[in-house]
């Protein structure tokens, strides 16, 4: 099992590097000067200043040499920095990323559970009532879009009811736990509803399959209790196939919580990618961009060891 | 009274159905059947005929959707000399699930796909026991021991711990066999065991079943559709056809004197060795009909060279035309008829 993880953390090092590559090369097509935006018009007029400048930042060298250049300084942890502000992007990561990540995870954690054990639980009573509860809200959690269900919950709970705050993660002047988790509640609560649906729909559809399988069959066929034959014999089947969902939904969380934090206010990554994309901040683009890619394929390390973990056909036939 | 004890399963008059789309669909019906203790029972009978449908139903492992009844299904226990019925247990309540597993074993029809992938082969076995004995794992584990290299699994020392899929399709089969023979039944009941393996592991793996019945005295139900299967098992056999029993005897009766229309075509298309040049193999002219189109009457009569226009009037009782054997058919009226 160690070999097996070291081999899959290795294998992730040239598709890293692959993937710079590729965010690198990409945004050199998209011939964005960056020029362009750091000078002021009137030195804009002086070509020779530009090309001065130019050869300064070393904007003329190869494309190899200069792609060489940023992944040495990203290994060194120096980001570079906005051309827009000209802050430190590692900065901006530093402060925005715990914001996304207390965001995804509570969403996360919310969700799985949540989604998995009313999904089971379908599919073990298939059309009682939690089952039929559940399909529908299953249907409505998925098909209601993230932003419009969001601005919902704003106009009544926090506009119409005042219970909770509008947007944000902490009140201007406020600390403490309190204030942070009133603030977490309806982000939070806009995830988990349509990711628990996607969760929901997929564990009991699994569950329900492995139920009709014949090692059930087998299982009863030995006497043992009910409880036993769903949680041993069909959970531990049923969650293969969930678990790949659940890793894949980890990049999305963090880069696709865009929309969550735009109708929230909330300070991550997310609102950072839209606004370096609108405002061609290439440099912040490269890195939010690497980020999520790295992510993705942190997701796809862990669906490989959790699925190897689960499945001994997966982990002895490496 | 002690006659009676001589049959250690007894099934009177089972029915089953299934309720698809608001619509009852009686799959078996009225099936009586004995399995004479430390014998072998074979039911036979072509696909969709409900041999399945009704061992299930013993045993109560049917889906949610199927409606059983009997007048009575009852089991006599060796171990504790006691009657069980069975038709009035809950499917999956406690009693019930005592006696599965651990007086009535099951193999089942694919390896393949019997076995949980996730778990050690020797678990999957031990499971069953540790269940009814609760014995402590290391212990069942010694058992689990002895019951593979009872079964011919080799090197059971290693193989304990592998997984199902380093398993070929023969051994599987004999973990599956380990699993309903683990806590020492005194039924196995075996849905076509054989069908899914190749030909020369299905003589191994009957010459097993075989020899389980001879040395431990085991009672089997045997679910086939291979004739020759039968002829080399059972001791008694049944022939299925459209959820009823048609034929009921022993091996000769069946064989030597199969007197029901449906058992000498069924014989009549099995394929022998030296069957002449140019002879033609029979067939059963026209389709099986659909379970839910059966009109009154026999249930063979639209395929039946001697249907007569009462054969479809009203249901067909069982004639006994020779001591237990049983033919449901019209042409034998002039025998006792039985219930």
């Amino acid at each position: 099992m160690l070999s097996f993880i070291g081999k899959k953390l290795l294998q992730m090092i040239p598709m890293l590097l692959l993937i710079s590559f590729i965010v690198f090369g990409g945004l050199q097509l998209m011939d964005i000067d960056p020029i362009s935006y750091m000078v002021t018009p009137d030195m804009a007029a002086s070509a020779e200043n530009q090309e001065a400048l130019r050869e300064q930042l070393g904007l003329n060298d190869p494309f190899v040499v200069r792609y060489f250049n940023w992944v040495k300084d990203l290994l060194t942890g120096n980001f570079g920095y906005s051309i827009i502000n000209g802050t430190s992007i590692a900065n901006i990561v530093r402060t925005r990323l715990p914001a996304t990540f207390e965001l995804a995870i509570i969403a996360l954690i919310l969700s799985s559970v949540i989604g998995i054990g009313i999904g089971i639980l379908s599919a073990i009573r298939q059309n009682g009532i939690i089952d039929y509860v559940g399909r529908v809200f299953a249907v409505l959690g998925q098909s209601i879009p993230q932003f419009f269900f969001g601005i919902c919950m704003v106009q009544i709970f926090a506009i119409k009811l005042g219970w909770l705050p509008v947007n944000g993660r902490t009140s201007p002047g406020a600390s403490g736990l309190g204030d942070a988790i009133v603030h977490l509640v309806l982000p939070v609560l806009t995830m988990t509803v349509a990711m628990c649906a996607v969760l929901m729909r997929y564990s009991r559809n699994t569950m329900l399959d492995v139920l009709n399988s014949d090692y059930i069959k087998t299982a009863r066929s030995k006497g043992i209790p009910e409880w036993k034959v769903y949680i041993k014999h069909g959970f531990r089947n049923a969650m293969r196939p969930v678990l790949v969902i659940l890793c894949f939904r980890l990049p999305m969380l963090i880069g696709g919580s865009v929309v969550i934090e735009s109708v929230f206010g909330w300070p991550g990554i997310g609102s950072i990618i839209t606004q370096s994309v609108v405002s061609g901040d290439y440099p912040v683009i490269m890195v939010t961009t690497l980020m999520v890619a790295a992510a993705i394929l942190v997701a796809s390390f862990l669906v490989d060891v959790l699925t190897a973990a689960l499945d001994p056909r997966v982990r002895l036939g490496e | 009274m002690n006659n009676n004890m001589d049959y250690v399963l007894d099934v009177k008059n089972l029915s089953t159905s299934f309720i698809s789309d608001r619509k009852e669909i009686r799959i078996v019906k009225n099936v009586s059947l004995r399995l004479r203790r430390g014998t072998t029972l074979a039911v036979v009978g072509e696909s969709g005929c409900g041999k399945s449908v009704t061992v299930h139903s013993i045993v109560k492992l049917m889906p949610k959707n199927a409606k059983v009844s009997a007048d009575h299904v009852i089991y006599r226990s060796a171990k504790d000399g006691k009657e069980y019925r069975l038709d009035q247990m809950e499917p999956f309540g406690t009693e019930m699930r005592k006696l599965r597993g651990a007086e009535i074993g099951m193999v089942f029809q694919d390896p393949m796909s019997s076995l949980n992938p996730v778990y050690k082969v020797g678990d999957q076995v031990a499971e069953g026991l540790i269940q009814h004995t609760g014995m402590s794992k290391a212990e069942a584990q010694k058992q689990v021991l002895d019951m593979f290299r009872k079964l011919g699994i080799p090197d059971p020392e290693s193989r304990i711990s592998d997984f199902p899929h380093q398993f070929s399709g023969g051994m599987k089969q004999r973990v599956v066999i380990a699993i309903a023979m683990i806590c020492n039944p005194d039924i196995i009941i075996a849905d076509e065991p054989t069908t899914a393996l190749d030909v020369t592991i299905q003589a191994q793996i009957m010459e097993l079943m075989k020899s389980l019945q001879v040395n431990d005295h085991k009672s089997i139900i045997l679910i086939t559709h291979n004739m020759g299967l039968v002829a080399e098992m059972a001791d008694e056999v049944c022939v299925m056809y459209m959820g009823r029993v048609m034929e009921f005897g022993s091996l000769e009766d069946i064989f030597e004197n199969p007197s029901h229309p449906y058992t000498q075509a069924l014989l009549r298309s099995v394929p022998v060795l030296g069957l002449a040049e140019g002879q033609e193999l029979g067939t059963i002219p026209g389709i099986t009909p659909n379970p839910a189109d059966l009109g009154p009457g026999c249930e063979f009569a639209d395929r039946c060279p001697f249907c007569q226009d009462r054969c479809r009037q009203k249901d067909i009782p069982r004639f006994e035309v020779s001591p237990g054997h049983y033919v449901r058919c019209l042409k034998f009226d002039s025998f006792q008829e039985v219930d």
